[in-house]
């Protein structure tokens, strides 16, 4: 672990020169490939994460995100491509050789070993002395908090202690690069939070550099520095929380990456419209668009306000929704009907009120409508 | 696990049929061991210890128990290593091979017992496929006796306990996961200690249910032993043949059939046990 800390201090030594991110990065894929018959699972995937950087890679159920993940660990072969660490190729190297931690969804803990000899199982193909396998194993229980359940066997644990078990036993290792494959998806609602924040913490403090596959867009954007949205095996965007969230690159992460409405727009002489009524919009590609636009990002008014320079749209309020952190405010356009998020304070308009809905025209994002 | 009474009835047809064709019948035989064997050779109704003192005082009869759990150990073996590989292939691959394979591993069941030994002899015999090859290759002068003895036995035996082996190594195989051997694999064990380490501590179970049920049909193989073992071979199962239709003594017949029972069941027991300390 001192030695990865150094190691990243050595990168953040040399921030004047604007380095190239193949000569920075830890861990480089370059054109990972799989097909699986005619179906192409993971389609030339380039990826670069830094040393101690944590990357999502988010997507929908068969994107490819698992399979590049596994690829990755040496676990499936690729058709085409490198995975390099620390510019090493390590694409012919089998799994028990790549110095990867993987935390699998299963948890994939021994039933016949218990909870010290799962940790300590790396250890001892490392031959470490037995002592000294001990010591390393209470001290990686302590890190993920489970002092004292060295002797219990992992069906004598919760599904939160097992996934703690199987992060214990990957990070014993010191590996090079941790892997979390959906890891927290078999945990209920709490237990994933705090796992969350728990995970995020340890990976912070080992710097250690880590690749975490989910479905779950608030785990990527909580747990990790950049997230890469895949779809169809590839990705989409890669890019922080923030930017992944305020500006989508693709029609399909606008509308993957948190809740967003969608109105189709139409062209007439004078531009675009909604359900007939004029928008204006930035970076509008050709041929048939829809416009995506954030439920926070939309203002609610009285229809006698004043537009501005504001998109305006006429509409009436449906029905609030109390969301438990905040109301959402549901209504019918021309274009259909949009989710409002109603603003800190502000009072809900009454069911069937008449009202206005104001966004400036840099807000929304426009994607070309894709063949249905 | 207490079934509620009101299911208890399903048990019911199975159980009938169980007392009438087992429980009755071996009633009877527990009460013809105590009868005596007259002067002529006829059976005479009776109460009394003297042919179970007769079985139990003869050395012959610790010769047979030898023989019969050495054959039977050897041949459940040799079958767990050779079936092994095999099933942990069936059970993994996703093969499209995997139905005909596990068809032709288990086929040899349907067979009739006394034609597969007739295969046997074809292969092991004088004259056979095995001595012919030998002799012409000239690693041997005169063929090498492979039936009518132990050897023939004991690999007649294997063969035809293997298709149970391969179904029970299968049905026990259930808490093998692969992703196991992948977690092994990302904690740095190469292939052969992810075997050593997780892929067979977790078949023991199957490993000693296949075993034991093999080795309990091992014990009362009868028609393997008799003709591949040409008068040579003296078994318990041989012997209680033996006793009923040659010797036509069947009190002693049913106490030798009885005393197999109750080491089987000893065997079982001594399993029970070990596997209670071991859980």
């Amino acid at each position: 672990m001192e030695q990865s800390l150094a190691a990243r201090d050595h990168c953040g030594q040399r921030p004047l020169k604007q380095p190239s991110l193949a000569l920075m990065a830890h861990l480089v894929l370059t054109g990972l490939t799989k097909r699986y018959g005619q179906t192409v699972a993971v389609a030339s995937l380039d990826l670069a994460v830094e040393r101690g950087e944590s990357v999502a890679l988010l997507g929908p159920s068969g994107c490819g995100k698992t399979t590049t993940l596994r690829m990755l660990a040496g676990l499936i072969a690729p058709d085409a491509g490198r995975v390099t660490v620390a510019d090493q190729d390590l694409t012919q190297v089998p799994t028990h050789k790549r110095d990867m931690g993987y935390v699998f969804q299963s948890y994939a803990l021994f039933p016949h070993l218990d909870v010290a000899a799962n940790v300590a199982f790396g250890l001892a193909e490392r031959g470490i002395a037995r002592s000294e396998r001990d010591r390393r194993a209470r001290e990686a229980l302590a890190l993920v908090r489970l002092a004292g359940f060295e002797g219990r066997r992992p069906r004598e644990l919760s599904g939160g202690q097992q996934q703690r078990v199987a992060l214990a036993r990957a990070l014993v290792l010191r590996p090079q690069v941790l892997l979390l494959d959906e890891s927290l998806s078999n945990l209920d609602a709490r237990l994933r939070e705090s796992m969350r924040h728990e995970i995020r913490e340890i990976q912070r403090n080992l710097a250690i550099t880590t690749l975490f596959v989910t479905h779950d867009q608030t785990e990527a954007l909580t747990m990790c520095d950049r997230i890469a949205v895949m779809n169809r095996g590839r990705i989409e965007q890669i890019g922080t929380a923030r930017e992944i969230y305020d500006t989508p690159a693709t029609r399909f992460v606008a509308g993957f990456v948190g809740r967003i409405n969608t109105i189709p727009l139409a062209r007439d002489a004078t531009g675009l419209n909604a359900g007939g009524i004029a928008i204006r919009a930035h970076g509008v590609p050709d041929g048939p668009v829809d416009l995506f636009l954030r439920p926070q990002l939309v203002a609610l008014a009285a229809r006698s306000e004043p537009a501005g320079d504001a998109n305006r749209l006429e509409g009436v309020a449906a029905r609030t929704v109390f969301v438990g952190d905040r109301s959402e405010v549901l209504v019918d356009t021309a274009a259909g009907r949009l989710v409002v998020e109603l603003a800190p304070g502000a009072p809900a308009p009454a069911d069937g009120a008449e009202i206005a809905l104001l966004w400036a025209p840099e807000t929304g994002r426009v994607f070309a409508r894709e063949d249905a | 696990m207490k079934a509620p009474a009101r299911i208890a009835w399903l048990a019911l047809p199975a159980g009938a049929v169980l007392a009438f064709v087992y429980v009755y019948p071996m009633l009877d035989l527990g009460r013809m061991s105590f009868n005596r064997t007259g002067p002529t050779g006829a059976m005479v109704p009776d109460w009394s210890l003297a042919i179970w003192r007769e079985l139990l005082a003869d050395p012959f009869t610790l010769e047979l128990t030898w023989n019969s759990i050495v054959l039977s150990a050897v041949a459940t073996t040799g079958a767990l290593l050779l079936a092994y590989p095999l099933a942990l292939f069936l059970f993994r691959t996703d093969s499209r091979w995997r139905g005909l394979i596990a068809a032709i591993a288990i086929t040899p069941m349907l067979v009739n017992g006394v034609a597969r030994v007739f295969g046997w002899l074809a292969i092991l015999g004088d004259r056979g496929l095995v001595n012919s090859i030998l002799l012409s290759a000239g690693l041997v002068d005169q063929p090498v006796r492979l039936v009518y003895n132990w050897t023939g036995v004991a690999i007649g035996l294997t063969e035809s306990l293997m298709p149970y082996m391969i179904l029970a190594l299968m049905a026990g195989f259930g808490r093998l996961d692969r992703t196991l051997e992948e977690a092994a694999a990302s904690l740095g064990a190469p292939p052969w200690r992810r075997f050593m380490r997780v892929t067979l501590p977790l078949s023991l179970p199957a490993i000693v249910l296949g075993w034991l049920l093999c080795f309990v049909l091992a014990m009362s193989a009868y028609i393997t032993p008799k003709l591949l073992g040409g008068g040579r071979v003296f078994l318990l199962a041989t012997e209680i043949f033996e006793l009923a239709v040659t010797n036509v003594n069947w009190p002693m017949a049913a106490a030798l059939a009885l005393y197999t029972l109750i080491l089987l069941l000893l065997f079982l027991a001594a399993y029970g046990a070990l596997a209670r300390r071991a859980a």
